[in-house]
């Protein structure tokens, strides 16, 4: 068995794990969450749930909140008001004085990918790779590049260990900025417009990889503004606007016949059935 | 004009010049080093969440921002003394106050620069878990620098160009070798011609690479 089998065995291991095997118990679950900037109250009392191994995607006008409700999950915005559970532990609470407290153990099983790949231009591909688990995991040099060697033999890059971001195509900088967030292994991965900001044929090459890991049964939130892709991918959808839950269906109910007026107004729009 | 330049009056002379040269050379090094390592400090502190950390940083920067360098000097060097008890060989101190007014402005250099670092990076730190300490070593201090670096190097030349201000406390640097050698053969134009021409020539290459380095940030920008 190759090193990608047990990264891939591993990664369904852990997946069936936090799935509790056939119990339906949320991975995520997002009780009352208020979060505002200044005036604008972006999510508003919102609840949600995710279970492990779901590929939740959420979609929604501008504005709505979907990336602030990532950005929220990934610990890069306080809360108001409300909690967050991952599995039954507490993740993300408000304590009496209005201080949101963070379990920094959980975070570490959330992994995120971000619409401008973000990598770091200083460092190569494989220092992108290789810098989070030797620094801060512990882990050997020699096991983080075999590994970051892998992943991108997975993802077709192997020939690009070391390049730098600044010699890489879109679609090649959001491969590696995805296999950058998997060294870490996480439970959960957060894709934020993920392919908001790369052209039509490079926006196939990442929404093939992100159905890669479905078929792992990585579980992920999406939030897209890309109606197909979502419907294809998607077990689970959200509709949300004005910082809240209008709909939570499965992808086929969702976007054949939602059962919300709002979401049914924005889909008609997006997707030009007007 | 009826001038007539006489540059054989430095022949036999250069002794002096050199040695100056020297001196000028050690003021100008001392104070980068101490303005390349202190400065990055003073700039994390002027950046830092609490107050109490922030605010003698910020008003250590502004002080010796908003007041002359030479007036720096002279403070420095007859007020110290005086003050403090502290007596110092001259290019010690020659070096440390013009150190101390290099890490204002090269405190200010980085913030810019650790400022220019996209916003996303610091996103993408907490996405893979890195610390304060390992975020600012391996990601924010290594592009901040790099986006500083034109700024840090016209700050060096500059130092090296104010060092000058030395002599008036009698530090015998290139611009006092230069007085003094005016003074002893009475061609004061003939001898601050050569004295700034080798300022100039010291100061050129790094300017050039100042350029350089300038245009290929421009070439290279991107996320």
């Amino acid at each position: 068995m190759n090193m990608v089998d047990n990264i891939n065995k591993q990664q369904e291991e852990e997946t069936a794990k936090y799935q509790g095997a056939e119990d339906n118990s949320p991975l995520i679950e997002f009780k009352g969450v208020t979060k505002r900037f200044g005036d604008t109250c972006v999510m508003d009392e919102m609840d949600l749930k995710m279970k492990a191994g779901d590929r939740l995607v959420i979609i929604g006008p501008s504005g709505s909140g979907k990336s602030t409700l990532l950005r929220v999950l990934m610990g890069l915005e306080k809360i108001d008001k409300g909690e967050i559970f991952f599995g039954s532990n507490p993740y993300i609470t408000v304590d009496r004085k209005g201080r949101t407290r963070t379990d920094m153990s959980v975070r570490s099983k959330i992994g995120m990918v971000f619409q401008h790949y973000t990598l770091f231009p200083h460092l190569s591909v494989m220092s992108n790779l290789t810098l989070s688990p030797v620094k801060v995991r512990g882990m050997a040099r020699s096991e983080a590049e075999d590994r970051a060697r892998e992943y991108l033999a997975r993802l077709g890059m192997e020939d690009k260990l070391y390049s730098y971001p600044g010699k890489l195509s879109g679609g090649q900088k959001q491969r590696v900025a995805i296999a950058r967030a998997l060294m870490l292994e996480p439970k959960l991965m957060l894709f934020d417009e993920v392919t908001s900001a790369l052209d039509p044929e490079m926006v196939a090459e990442i929404e093939k990889v992100m159905l890669d890991l479905a078929k792992q049964k990585m579980a992920m939130m999406i939030v897209t503004h890309d109606m197909y892709f979502a419907k294809k991918i998607a077990t689970e959808s959200v509709f949300i606007a004005g910082g809240k839950v209008i709909e939570k269906c499965d992808p086929e109910i969702m976007f054949n016949e939602p059962k919300q007026e709002r979401t049914r107004d924005f889909l008609d729009k997006v997707l030009h059935l007007k | 004009m009826n001038y007539t330049f006489d540059f054989s009056v430095l022949v036999g002379n250069f002794g002096p010049l050199i040695e100056g040269l020297q001196t000028t050379l050690l003021l100008a090094l001392g104070a980068n080093v101490l303005g390349l390592t202190v400065g990055f400090v003073v700039c994390l502190l002027a950046m830092a969440p609490f107050w109490i950390l922030r605010l003698p940083a910020k008003m250590f920067i502004e002080f010796f921002r908003c007041t002359p360098v030479l007036i720096q000097i002279v403070w420095f060097f007859y007020c110290v003394p005086i003050l403090f008890n502290v007596f110092l060989d001259p290019i010690t101190m020659g070096i440390m106050a013009l150190g101390l007014n290099l890490i204002a402005f090269n405190a200010e250099a980085y913030r810019a620069g650790i400022q220019a670092v996209p916003k996303e990076h610091h996103d993408a730190c907490v996405a893979l878990g890195l610390g304060a300490w390992h975020k600012t070593v391996y990601v924010i201090f290594p592009q901040a620098l790099r986006n500083a670096i034109p700024v840090l190097m016209t700050n060096g030349i500059t130092i090296l160009q104010q060092s000058a201000l030395v002599a008036i406390v009698a530090v015998a640097d290139l611009m006092y070798a230069g007085k003094m050698l005016a003074t002893n053969t009475y061609r004061p134009l003939e001898v601050f011609t050569a004295v700034a021409l080798i300022y100039f020539f010291m100061s050129l290459p790094i300017s050039q690479v100042v350029t350089f380095l300038e245009r290929r940030q421009d070439a290279s920008v991107e996320r």
